[in-house]
């Protein structure tokens, strides 16, 4: 069996908590993530992916909830050494490589950041070939070392972004659309670069789109949030071709594909989110309905799902 | 079907300190009364610089027009003065563009916005630009728009002001719509609205439309024919079905083999290596043949014509030549090409005509 490497439990990030402009950025979400796996979150902006995951990173200190890494609590109280053991062993990568590295920094110091700060390296020799090595990795090389991010392209910026994210040696690493900005070939060498990384070192990824091809190709599993709420979270074959909540099934259906005779026939599903009729008092959380495949539904809905899912197999 | 728009053998250059970018080397296409082209091809292909071209968008003090045509209903728009093109613009040929801000004057109340481009091409009064307006806003999908044409830019949310982008850009019935990437930033969702809208307005009032896009879905989703660029130049031009189906390119192959499919599991996805050519020095011959496997010793060399493959199908290179040897497209190609009837692949049952 898959082991755990992160559990969020019940995670809320408000904003402007208690005044008028409050924003339930994450509103109560649960979901693991097991060693080795990628697990995407998807949904449109501003349902809150990148709070997600910056809460988990502890960019933001979290409203409620509990975050385990390696079944250990990261949230709340800690020691400053505590601390930076974590953020070693967490790393995030942006989707806008440019904004996320420093002008006025050559490469090699932009890599070497982590290296310096967590005291990684003994001399100056060992972390220049540390990072020529890293540069090595992720399709670059050590010339490169020499230069400023601008004299790079969209698709190598987001190869240094790896880069930087890989010298401290992370376990978990949350990619924050890391491709959205980039070319569909560039799109694609990346991709193929996060899958062999991930091979290689046994790494686990969050990886958050709004591309649902793309996310489909590299996820395990997939969770689907709308509005603060993760509303479906399954293996990523079955939520494509069994889509069960409303809100999934009508972002799938308005993905277009490069097949201009399923463009011909594609019909678009809307999705009301009064459509569920609740009722007051009505209990509305994540139900499994099939082995692995979780619904945020009713216990109504939940009776409804489990027999429609039933006559399926 | 009637030509809208001609553009022969345009080349374009800007002058920058590295040198002279040569950002359009000889482009060819028509636009077809009623129809959607799609140009679609990297970043840096010159896709924007061919539309703004048109427009005639580019900076004049480092932009050089080199050599071509633009006709436009048979008058050359290069040739005209800017007095001319300003009647033209926003007219007869109006733009929108991904960041729909870049259109959109955030101090000005979008119903001031909408009249403008009314007042200014059409004999129209002010309270008849306004009726106007708020028809414009309620066709574009915009809820209680007598209230919402008093608000500024900044109360709507990114797909509504992409809609009311498409409403000033429509104001006067233009003969051609050029929409470069106006769906690139916005959701799956939003993105699906926008373009149901503009086909439905396109059926309305019978306009021509470039698309440009690098979204593949979005194209085999609008386009009735599909341009596909690479440095600087068009290296394939077909029917929407020619493009998806029967690809000749191997640029071409390459951009469609490296979207995942949804129905296969590939283990590794097809990746373009490499990157664009550098336009300050151009290769000299295909420009695409360093990043491909399928390149000749003759694509070193010298740049290939334009093969024709059928009435409608346009490719470039030399692979289409009768002497070239014979390859084998990537497998998830040869899958499209099974179905298509002009093809080598084809498997279902030819029909006779
Ligand atoms: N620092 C912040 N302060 C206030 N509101 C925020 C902040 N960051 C994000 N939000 C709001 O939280 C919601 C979720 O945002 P975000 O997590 O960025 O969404 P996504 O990444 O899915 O697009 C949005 O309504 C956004 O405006
Ligand atoms: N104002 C400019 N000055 C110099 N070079 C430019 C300018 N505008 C575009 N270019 C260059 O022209 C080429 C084509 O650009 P563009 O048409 O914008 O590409 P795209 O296909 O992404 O729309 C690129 O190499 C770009 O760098
Ligand atoms: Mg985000
Ligand atoms: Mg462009």
């Amino acid at each position: 069996m898959a082991e755990k490497l992160l559990e969020i439990k019940n995670l809320k990030q408000y904003f402007n908590q208690g005044k008028a402009n409050e924003v339930r950025a994450v509103d109560d979400i649960s979901f693991d993530i097991y060693r080795g796996e990628t697990l995407g979150l998807v949904g449109e902006s501003g349902c809150g992916k990148s709070t997600t995951g910056r809460s988990i990173i502890r960019l933001y200190d979290a409203t409620a909830g509990e975050v385990k890494f390696n079944g250990v609590s990261v949230h709340g109280k800690k020691s400053k050494s505590d601390l930076k053991i974590f953020n070693r062993k967490m790393q995030m990568i942006f989707q806008d490589p440019y904004a996320s590295l420093n002008p006025r920094m050559k490469v090699l110091d932009i890599i070497a950041e982590g290296l310096d700060i967590h005291g990684l390296t003994k001399s100056s020799k060992e972390r220049k070939d540390r990072v020529h090595e890293l540069l090595e990795t992720v399709g670059l090389n050590k010339e490169h070392a020499n230069r400023y991010p601008h004299e790079f392209s969209g698709g190598q910026r987001q190869r240094l972004g790896i880069a930087r994210a890989l010298a401290v040696e992370p376990e978990f690493i949350i990619a924050d659309e890391p491709i959205s900005a980039l070319d569909v070939s560039i799109q694609a060498q990346v991709v193929n670069l996060l899958k062999e990384l991930q091979e290689e070192k046994g790494l686990t990824y969050l990886f958050i789109a709004h591309d649902l091809s793309m996310v489909k190709y590299i996820s395990d599993r997939i969770g689907v949030m709308y509005f603060g709420k993760l509303v479906e979270l399954a293996p990523a074959e079955e939520l494509y071709n069994n889509p069960l909540h409303p809100y999934t099934q009508s972002l799938l259906s308005a993905i277009p594909l490069p097949d201009p005779n399923y463009e011909r026939t594609r019909v678009r599903k809307s999705y009301d989110p009064t459509s569920h009729n609740y009722e007051d008092g009505e209990e509305i959380a994540m139900r499994e309905v099939t082995p692995g495949h979780f619904v945020f539904c009713s216990a109504r809905e939940f009776e409804s799902l489990k027999l429609t899912s039933a006559a399926r197999v | 079907m009637e030509k809208i728009l001609e553009v022969k053998d345009l080349q374009l250059s800007f002058h920058t300190f590295a040198g002279e970018v040569k950002a359009i080397r000889g482009v060819n296409f028509d636009l077809l009364k009623g129809e959607t082209l799609a140009i679609v091809g990297e970043s840096g292909s010159g896709k924007s610089v061919t539309t703004k071209a048109i427009m005639r968008l580019l900076p004049e003090s480092s932009s050089e027009f080199k050599s071509g045509e633009i006709l436009f209903n048979g008058k050359d728009l290069t040739k005209l003065t800017d007095k001319e093109m300003q009647k033209i613009r926003g007219k007869d040929i109006s733009m929108i563009f991904q960041d729909p801000m870049t259109s959109l004057n955030p101090t000005m109340t979008i119903g001031r916005q909408i009249t403008e481009p009314l007042l200014k091409h059409q004999k129209v009064g002010k309270t008849e630009a306004k009726k106007i307006a708020v028809d414009l806003l309620r066709m574009v999908g915009m809820p209680k728009p007598e209230l919402r044409i008093k608000q500024y830019p900044h109360q709507f949310s990114g797909g509504q002001r992409q809609r009311i982008v498409i409403a000033i850009a429509l104001a006067c019935n233009p003969q051609i719509l050029i929409a470069d990437e106006p769906t690139t930033a916005l959701d799956v969702t939003i993105q699906a609205q926008i373009l149901e809208l503009m086909k439905d307005l396109q059926k309305k009032i019978d306009t021509s439309i470039i698309f440009i896009t690098h979204d593949l879905g979005v194209v085999a989703n609008v386009a009735d024919r599909v341009a596909v660029m690479y440095g600087g130049r068009i290296v394939e031009m077909g029917t929407v079905d020619e493009i998806f189906y029967n690809p000749q390119h191997p640029y071409t192959w390459g951009l469609l083999s490296s979207m995942p499919s949804l129905d296969t599991a590939e283990e590794k996805l097809y990746a373009i290596p490499g990157t664009p050519p550098d336009l300050l020095d151009p290769p000299k011959g295909d420009a695409f043949a360093l990043r491909s496997e399928y390149a000749l010793a003759i694509d070193m060399e010298q740049a290939p014509p334009v093969f024709q493959v059928s009435d409608t199908h346009f490719a470039s290179t030399w692979l289409l030549h009768p002497d070239a040897p014979k390859v084998e497209p990537p497998l998830s190609i040869i899958e499209r090409m099974k179905k298509f009837p002009g093809s080598r692949y084809y498997e279902g049952v030819r029909t006779n005509g």
